[in-house]
């Protein structure tokens, strides 16, 4: 992809494409791989987290970084996790409001995103000495890298443990009558393990690090 | 101010704010949420009597409408009466068994729903599951709260599985109550012929949600003993109380 040279050499660009590819929070940094393990056995509730951890980090680094010159040192962890996790318990209430049946099937994986530590990760190491400006990209470009990953290792996992992509059939019925079996291993919390390990090798591979 | 004031200050001011915000939202959001929840269960209840059509998306309305027309909630005691919910006065002794009745418009009950509540691996799993007016055979089976893990105990909410309820018998050859259990791997491979109308197929990677959804549909089951024994003897108990709800043609 050709962009101009304008946009792909600011700075902006730069946080936002970093954490996506160079930086990646899950496959480089290897931050965020439990909940990795346990939402990815489906398409829809591995896009639906990727997006609901893209508003918590991206907003939460913004705010973070509006206060970073008043949040008193001692207690600047504290005030971090409060923040993060007001924006967690909005969204899951805000989702089980409004997309009720998603909210049934990522149960207790929004609550947890308050512990994931690319959030906390991500306001210690870029929102306190960032303007917000950067820091709000910079979480937009590190929950696409997380989603990213997750969206990847949930197509494997659901096209070869179910059958199915996005809940809809892909391998065909024949298949199955010709003596075709759906991987049940895939569904399993290992089989991501394996896969994200996989991916890691992949992307090392390809930058040739 | 001293350093620690200042922390101290601004801890108040965040928790505060947090707080309030929190506050706002989860108040805001209870009563749309909690319609939610009414419709979930309304539409589980619906779906073990399978009104529910597996593919289509209902509203909220609809959902609503369909209960109101067909699904009725009674109150039922160990003797198969009515128990009136608005004289407020408790039974200490006997049962009080909560059931949903299947009944269209002023016709025979077609089947009684009855509320599943029991241990999972991780939590509660609570469903529906419903028994035609033969008080034998199962017409369908619904789980819309559990915390099992998803992909494997979890699910016990897809249709697959759910739908390997249905035909199924809560009773032996004889007429016994056996109550209805998972097997461990297809109920064909596992289970003896003469058995097999009392299970339904496992979940591979999940023996233990089995298990204990096992456990409780019996324990439950046996419980509500009384109103699937009225059903089974239908005749006989309607000569003595022919003024009982599911007597009257």
């Amino acid at each position: 992809m050709k962009l101009p040279k304008k946009l792909s050499g600011t700075k902006s660009f730069k946080t936002f494409m970093e954490p996506i590819w160079g930086e990646n929070p899950i496959s480089i940094q290897m931050l965020g791989i439990c909940s990795a393990l346990a939402v990815t056995v489906q398409m829809k509730t591995a896009l639906v987290m990727g997006l609901s951890m893209t508003f918590v980090v991206s907003f939460s680094s913004m705010i973070i970084s509006f206060m970073r010159k008043i949040i008193p040192r001692n207690i600047r962890i504290i005030v971090e996790l409060s923040v993060i996790a007001t924006l967690v318990i909005l969204i899951d209430e805000f989702l089980r409001a409004f997309y009720y049946d998603i909210s049934k099937q990522l149960s207790v994986f929004v609550g947890l995103i308050i512990t994931n530590c690319i959030v906390l990760g991500r306001a210690e190491a870029f929102a306190l000495s960032n303007s917000p400006r950067l820091a709000f990209i910079d979480g937009l470009g590190n929950g696409a890298g997380y989603g990213l990953v997750l969206v990847t290792v949930a197509c494997i996992r659901e096209l070869l443990g179910s059958g199915k992509l996005f809940g809809f059939r892909i391998v065909p019925e024949a298949f199955y009558a010709a003596g075709y079996e759906d991987a049940g291993f895939m569904l399993l919390a290992p089989a991501a393990f394996i896969i994200i390990g996989l991916l890691v090798w992949l992307q090392k591979s390809i930058t040739g690090d | 101010m001293s350093e620690y004031m200042k922390s101290l200050l601004f801890a108040g001011i965040l928790c505060i704010v947090c707080s309030s915000l929190l506050t706002a939202a989860a108040s805001g959001l209870k009563k749309i949420q909690q319609e939610n929840l009414l419709t979930d269960q309304r539409k589980n209840i619906l779906k073990s009597a399978g009104l529910i059509e597996k593919d289509k998306n209902y509203t909220a309305n609809e959902i609503n409408r369909m209960f109101n027309e067909s699904i009725r909630y009674v109150h039922i005691d160990e003797n198969g009466q009515l128990i009136d919910t608005k004289k407020k006065v408790s039974k200490i002794d006997g049962k009080d068994l909560p059931v949903y009745l299947y009944q269209k418009k002023e016709g025979e009950i077609e089947a009684y729903i009855i509320p599943i509540n029991t241990r999972g691996l991780w939590g509660e799993i609570l469903g529906y599951l419903a028994i035609k007016n033969d008080g034998k055979t199962i017409s369908g089976f619904t789980v819309y709260k559990h915390s099992e893990t998803p992909g494997l105990g979890g699910e016990i909410e897809q249709h697959w599985f759910q739908s390997n309820f249905v035909g199924k018998k809560i009773t032996g050859p004889t007429g016994e109550f056996v109550s209805i259990s998972v097997a461990k791997g297809k109920a064909d491979d596992t289970v003896s012929i003469d058995k097999r109308e009392n299970y339904v197929d496992g979940i591979s990677g999940a023996t233990l949600t089995g298990k204990f959804l096992s456990r409780g549909i019996k324990e439950v089951l046996s419980g509500y003993e009384p109103v699937s024994v009225i059903f089974r003897k239908k005749l006989q108990f309607c000569k003595t109380n022919p003024n009982t709800p599911w007597c009257k043609k």
